[in-house]
């Protein structure tokens, strides 16, 4: 009896199984949007409430004082939030932060979290670019997301999946706490015209040189200031027998990145902000004598081997997180990589900036056009639209909402209310420093440019030029090619 | 005489057939074990040394080691002919290292400025620095101190790989399970019973062999989001259990379909229902093919990456093994040392898996291939 009958047992095993699992299916996804009716409830309601502030926040014990500050802003859902309305709501997001990155996020919204109730529940992912898109096209989208791309975003915000930032934080703040640049940046083409999309968080430098800083004094090399004092010091270099630069753009599928970043830089450097814009929008073509000015301009230090560690041969070849390992040898090997300040994650353990290594501005070339700077940085755009989602946005608009990730260290604030001594680290505070002596702040083209171009062709192009395989005007005309329009 | 040449031609052939075999056997077991070897070594070594030379460099090699190293005088001429220990020659020269007579090597490591001499040796060597720390960390989980914005330091401890290998059991288990019993079920229902459409119905299940199964993820996630199974282990195992069933099925069908006719006569002509010869007959003679399939549905879901980060994402209480092994390398891949720890360990179970159904495997590989 008892052998005829277990196929049944197992039958009715895997039966018990998926209704054990039915009860875990109903609290992970949360109704997508409210009524509109509740939504303007809370708002009116800290309307009255505004009024009554100074007394009620004396009276109550518990108000928190970012309440006030967060009225002062115009900011009522975040005051409301603070005031504890939204107690018990979850706000979900998705982004690229994974392993330390997201460690470093979830504690600088901690404090937030605590003061307000509402749990913002993270989902980093390494291949978030590719899990987004079919999230949002089935409908399954998270309510905030974190685009380190704006590319990216931009395809949404055509499609009107996104909810505008102006919609959710009055407008006056935004123009308040950020520069100009920043919210141009953050100006896609909508469904109705173009609009702001998003607000942003944090971002990282990228016109950065770093320099192996004990090696440099001991060989009394000087920091230059100005392109010649930086052509001086190559020159040094090499007729002591050394390569000055170390470079590597080999990143396994995304291998050319790198060579992106030092075109924007060169563009930047040797044309106008006018034509940066167009080129990347497309109405400037690769195939333009400016943007292929500016490709030569530094190809003649990639392309001479007395130049780069390992000479030309090396560059494709290099992984980006161990180019600047030749500079911690002893003595180095290379003396100066350019890279964004992440690659500090990247240096031998125990290093310590100011000690082992220093960093410097990569100096403008043509006076005309000042000394641009290169950046990247996280953007947060809205997918729904619900009072605690507002309070979150907001929250990410004040520099408070970065205050955690800046004392951590690895992330600069967009925010102009974020104070220099919130930094965590001197390094940090050294290159904000450095953002706010430019003259103009661009983020990285090759960022804002179509996916099958910035994280493309552009990639492949400068791969295929820098390893033999191509020559430029091949290359830049398959670039132009691969421009969707 | 022919007999003679056919004859010697036999043995000639005899002789060569076994060293054919037996070479290209071996050829091919070093091209399989020679990586994960490689894997295993890297695995134990410290980060520095993954980074700066290859895992080969534990067997012992002859390598020029340094004897001392000399600062070298400044009055020396750099541009001209320098005379260093007994070696003679340019600053290019010495950059390349002067072999001495005795055997010694005058080198020049750096620049002009801030360089050192070493005097080195050619002396047998090998690089026996082993270390546990990479599992520690694998297993144990990263720690990040992260400073507070009032200046004291949070340690802070990252998840370990404790929970993503019991997600990624709780995946597989199922996933394994369901699309057998269903196919073995369909395989039965397709080989040995009558009923109209049964070509049609076949053919379609074949049909789905073919198709992808990134086209199906959007709509799939479409109806999940409605009836609120993403990011839930059912969504999953329904999942897995769709993309599986196709092959399952026809590898199934194949096997089933072989039985040998007469066995299932007989015991019709007994009075058995076809629930009783499905689960007295037909499943106990084809243990083989189920359990072949079943070894490759489990590594199949273990290795998966793509349906689960669509279908239960990355939040860390459904998170599986492969995504938390994707997260080891770090924000921007700055621990990819890690990976080899990580490896090894995600390849544990799938081993334990192959090695005990394996002597199923081999004759489950027929399955299907003759039909009846």
């Amino acid at each position: 009896m008892n052998r005829k009958f277990a196929p049944l047992f197992v039958l009715l095993l895997v039966a018990s199984l998926l209704l054990a699992a039915c009860p875990a299916a109903t609290p992970t996804a949360e109704p997508a949007a409210e009524p509109a009716a509740e939504e303007a409830a809370p708002t009116a309601e800290v309307a009255e409430e505004a009024e009554a502030a100074p007394t009620a926040a004396a009276a109550e014990e518990d108000a928190h004082p970012g309440e006030e500050a967060a009225m002062a802003k115009g900011l009522t859902e975040l005051a409301a939030a603070y005031h504890g309305d939204y107690e018990g709501t979850i706000v979900t997001m998705t982004g690229p932060f994974t392993d330390e990155d997201a460690v470093k996020f979830d504690n600088s919204m901690a404090a937030f979290e605590e003061a307000t109730g509402i749990d913002i529940q993270y989902e980093g992912s390494k291949e978030f670019e590719a899990s987004i898109t079919v999230r949002v096209q089935a409908g399954d989208a998270p309510d905030i997301v974190d685009f380190p791309q704006p590319g990216l975003l931009g395809t949404f915000a055509k499609q009107g999946k996104v909810v505008p930032a102006t919609v959710m934080i009055p407008e006056a703040w935004l123009a308040e706490n950020y520069l100009q640049s920043w919210l141009d940046m953050a100006t896609m083409e909508g469904p109705d015209g173009p609009a702001q999309y998003g607000v942003w968080q944090r971002f990282n430098a990228k016109s950065l040189v770093w320099y192996p800083k004990a090696s440099f004094d001991a060989a009394g090399y000087p920091i230059p200031t100005t392109w010649e004092e930086l052509q001086a010091l190559q020159d040094m270099i090499v007729s002591d027998g050394d390569t000055p630069w170390c470079v590597g753009i080999e990143s396994g599928a995304a291998t050319g990145w790198a060579a992106t970043d030092w075109t924007e830089e060169f563009m930047l450097r040797t044309t106008s902000l006018e034509n940066y814009d167009a080129w990347v929008l497309g109405e400037l073509p690769f195939e333009s004598p400016e943007v292929k000015n500016a490709i030569e301009s530094f190809a003649t230090i990639w392309n001479d081997d007395s130049m780069v560690s390992g000479g030309r041969a090396a560059i494709v070849t290099t992984f980006f997180g161990d180019a600047p390992t030749g500079m911690f040898q002893d003595p180095p090997t290379c003396w100066l990589h350019k890279q964004g300040n992440f690659i500090t994650s990247f240096f031998p353990e125990g290093t310590e900036y100011g000690v082992d290594y220093g960093v410097f501005y990569l100096p403008g070339i043509d006076a005309e056009y000042g000394s641009p700077f290169l950046v990247a940085g996280d953007i947060m755009a809205a997918m729904t639209d619900r009072p605690e989602v507002r309070a979150v946005m907001q929250f990410f608009s004040t520099g408070e909402g970065v205050k955690g990730w800046l004392a951590a260290g690895g992330a600069l604030g967009p925010q102009k209310d974020v104070q220099l001594d919130w930094y965590g680290s001197d390094l940090e505070r050294d290159i904000a420093g450095l953002v706010n002596n430019a003259t103009s702040v661009r983020f990285d083209g090759s960022d804002l440019m179509p996916g099958e171009v910035g994280a493309g062709s552009f990639w492949k192009g400068m791969t295929d030029y820098f390893s033999g395989a191509a020559d430029l005007d091949t290359v830049l005309a398959e670039i132009d090619a691969s421009w969707p329009r | 005489m022919a007999t003679a040449s056919s004859a010697k031609k036999i043995k000639k052939t005899s002789k060569l057939g076994p060293i054919l075999i037996n070479g290209s056997l071996l050829l091919l077991i070093l091209i399989w074990l020679l990586p994960t070897f490689a894997l295993l070594v890297s695995s134990f070594r410290t980060r520095f040394d993954i980074q700066t030379s290859g895992w080969w460099s534990i067997v012992p090699h002859r390598a020029w080691m340094t004897d001392r190293v000399i600062d070298p005088d400044p009055n020396w001429d750099r541009d001209g002919v320098m005379n260093i220990e007994g070696a003679q020659g340019t600053f290019e020269e010495f950059r390349n290292g002067i072999t001495l007579d005795n055997g010694t090597r005058v080198f020049w490591i750096g620049n002009k400025r801030i360089g050192k001499v070493e005097i080195q040796a050619y002396k047998w060597t090998s690089n026996f620095n082993f270390t546990l720390e990479n599992y520690g960390q694998v297993l144990g989980g990263k720690t990040f101190e992260v400073r507070q914005p009032d200046g004291t330091i949070k340690t802070e401890q990252a998840d370990n790989f404790v929970g993503a290998f019991l997600n990624s059991l709780t995946v597989t288990i199922p996933s394994t399970l369901i699309p057998i019993l269903i196919a073995a079920f369909a395989a039965y229902g397709f080989a040995w019973m009558r009923f109209s459409g049964r070509r049609v119905l076949f053919v379609m299940v074949v049909a789905l062999l073919v198709v992808p199964l990134q086209i199906a993820l959007v709509p799939i996630l479409q109806d999940y989001v409605r009836l609120n199974l993403n990011g839930t282990f059912l969504g999953i195992w329904l999942a897995h259990t769709g993309f599986g069933l196709p092959l399952a099925t026809y590898l199934l069908f194949n096997y089933i379909r072989g039985l040998p006719r007469d066995i299932l006569e007989s015991a019709f002509i007994d009075g058995a229902s076809h629930f009783t010869i499905f689960v007295r007959l037909i499943l106990p003679l084809s243990v083989p093919a189920l359990a072949s399939f079943a070894i490759f549905q489990f590594l199949w879901t273990w290795n998966d990456y793509l349906v689960a980060l669509i279908f239960i994402g990355a939040k860390p209480d459904v998170q599986v093994l492969t995504m938390r092994l994707a997260e080891m390398v770090g924000s921007r891949g700055n621990d990819w040392h890690l990976l080899t720890a990580g490896a090894f360990v995600s390849m544990v179970l799938p081993l334990v898996v192959f090695f005990s159904l394996q002597r199923f495997f081999v004759r489950g590989l027929l399955a299907g291939s003759v039909k009846g």
